[in-house]
């Protein structure tokens, strides 16, 4: 991962990487619900998919 | 349209980014994007991103005009972005109003990079209220998103909005008011360290602050990024990120009770009858007037403001009391007001003029004069609680309205009497008559009305 030199704000070592650790933390977690689904399904029972990606709505 | 270079200025808060500046000609305020930031401009207004966010009320609009830039050599093009009626700083935001921008910013964010752009900022400073939403009012803030970069951001939302919700959430809503002092916002390891160890529990804050503080420390002289030590982040994996940002914040709570003035209208010494009265004179003054800004200091909750913006006033309702502002930002939202801007501040001491050169951030009194001010039941905390002479109160409101709806509570009413009595008289001066006498030196008194039932005059004046 490269940022360009032109930046004009310093991301900072240390934050990129807490991004990095958060990600992989809650990837883990993404698996595991994924994995729980599937079991729930093989059992019959249907689960709610989350589409987190298209969670965006802006707070009124 | 040529313009002479003398006539420019360019605005003081806008250096740091090498895309663009603002500057103002004649009064108006223009936006200079620079050739370099072309392809960038170029993706945000044909990808969608622009007319998406500026149709909702999320991204200032802007039109491209034809007038010569400040720095041709350099200059793309020149936007004149439209123009907000007062511009507010974060340390003058309650609670929700701060929790409010940093969900804008995270979902402007979201939105950006499934258009292939992402926010290169998210200073608190480039948001702002409109209509009674917050909006981002930096065009310039988007930068091309490559996959597998982290958020270049990130450090500075943290610091921006998410330290200082959670101070204010899990320790104290007055830690808000070190937003003043540091200006990029709240240095994390002082954060970590304010904050109870309880937060520690908190997935999101342990992540966010408390470890983040200890990895800026940790790899502060380190080129994590020279010695391969990091893999690439990907999309679904910024997007979770940015998720827990999100609900990290969105858990953040903070309920204004056990305040000053908690239930001020609720225990006032009015009668239904003098309040009543008090409302319809301030109604009719207001529609007489028709001024086109009103600043209501001491506004409590807003019930005396929402008179003028009503009336499609834009009002700012300025009160000291964080939880007054947090009941009056509520309310806003949840009738959808859009002429009532409420903000947190202290007359006797109102927010400075901060940042580089003194310049970025302007005061409270160089945002003034406002076409009219209201002063309503609060000379006697000026004059008493804070020992402020009639003469300069008189300054004062002169130097902030044009006009000014101002009320005079005398020592015989019950509020005054309980100022006074923990403490020694001092105040000689203040009487009716002495307080015509000295604010005739700066306002010509259109209108004086006894309110009924009470003891208490309302004054119309216009300043001289």
């Amino acid at each position: 991962m490269h940022f360009s030199p032109a930046l004009y704000l310093d991301p900072g070592s240390g934050s990129i990487l807490i991004q990095l650790l958060v990600a992989a933390l809650l990837g883990g977690g993404l698996f595991i619900r994924s994995q729980w689904a599937k079991i729930l399904k093989m059992l019959g029972k249907d689960t709610q998919e989350v589409d987190e990606e298209n969670n965006d709505d802006f707070e009124e | 349209m040529t313009i002479s270079k003398n006539k420019l200025m360019q605005h003081p808060a806008s250096f740091r980014d090498p895309s663009g500046f603002l500057f103002t000609h004649e009064g108006v305020l223009y936006r200079q994007v620079n050739q370099k930031y072309a392809a960038e401009y170029k993706h945000l207004m044909e990808s969608g991103l622009y007319e998406s966010l500026s149709k909702v009320g999320r991204l200032v609009k802007h039109q491209e005009v034809d007038i010569t830039p400040i720095e041709p050599e350099i200059a793309l093009q020149v936007l004149q972005p439209e123009r907000l009626p007062f511009i507010s700083y974060p340390y003058e935001w309650s609670f929700s109003q701060l929790k409010s921008a940093a969900l804008t910013i995270l979902a402007i964010q979201k939105r950006a990079i499934k258009e292939g752009m992402s926010l290169k900022d998210a200073s608190a400073y480039n948001i702002q209220f409109h209509q009674g939403k917050t909006m981002l009012i930096d065009t310039l803030s988007f930068e091309f998103y490559k996959e597998g970069e982290a958020w270049v951001a990130y450090k500075q939302f943290c610091q921006h909005f998410l330290a200082p919700l959670a101070l204010m959430a899990k320790k104290d809503i007055r830690l808000s008011q070190l937003l003043r002092v540091y200006i990029d916002g709240i240095p994390l390891d002082l954060a970590s360290s304010l904050l109870p160890s309880s937060t520690k529990l908190n997935a999101g804050l342990m992540m966010h602050i408390h470890l983040h503080a200890k990895a800026q420390v940790k790899y502060a002289d380190e080129d994590i990024q020279a010695q391969k030590k990091i893999k690439e982040i990907g999309k679904q994996a910024l997007f979770s990120m940015i998720e827990s940002l999100r609900n990290t914040i969105k858990k953040l709570e903070w309920n204004p009770a056990g305040t000053e003035w908690g239930n001020y209208y609720e225990i006032t010494n009015y009668s239904d009858t003098a309040f009543l009265h008090k409302k319809e004179l301030i109604s009719k003054w207001v529609a007489e007037q028709k001024p086109a800004q009103i600043w209501d200091l001491g506004a409590n909750n807003g019930v005396f403001s929402r008179l003028a913006s009503e009336q499609d006033i834009f009002t700012v309702s300025f009160d000291i009391d964080p939880a007054a502002v947090e009941q009056n930002y509520r309310q806003v939202k949840e009738t959808k007001e859009e002429n009532l801007l409420p903000l947190v501040l202290d007359l006797t001491n109102p927010s400075p003029a901060l940042g580089w050169h003194n310049k970025e951030r302007e005061s409270f009194t160089n945002r003034a004069p406002a076409d009219m001010v209201f002063a309503l039941a609060l000379v006697h905390h000026l004059a008493i609680s804070n020992n402020v002479p009639l003469q300069q109160l008189a300054d004062f409101f002169g130097d902030m309205g044009k006009n000014l709806i101002i009320e005079f509570v005398p020592k015989s009413d019950s509020k005054v009497k309980k100022l006074l009595q923990s403490r020694e008289d001092i105040f000689d001066e203040y009487t009716l008559d002495d307080f015509e006498r000295v604010f005739k030196y700066r306002f010509k008194i259109e209108k004086k009305v006894k309110i009924n039932e009470s003891e208490r005059h309302l004054y119309l004046m216009s300043a001289l």
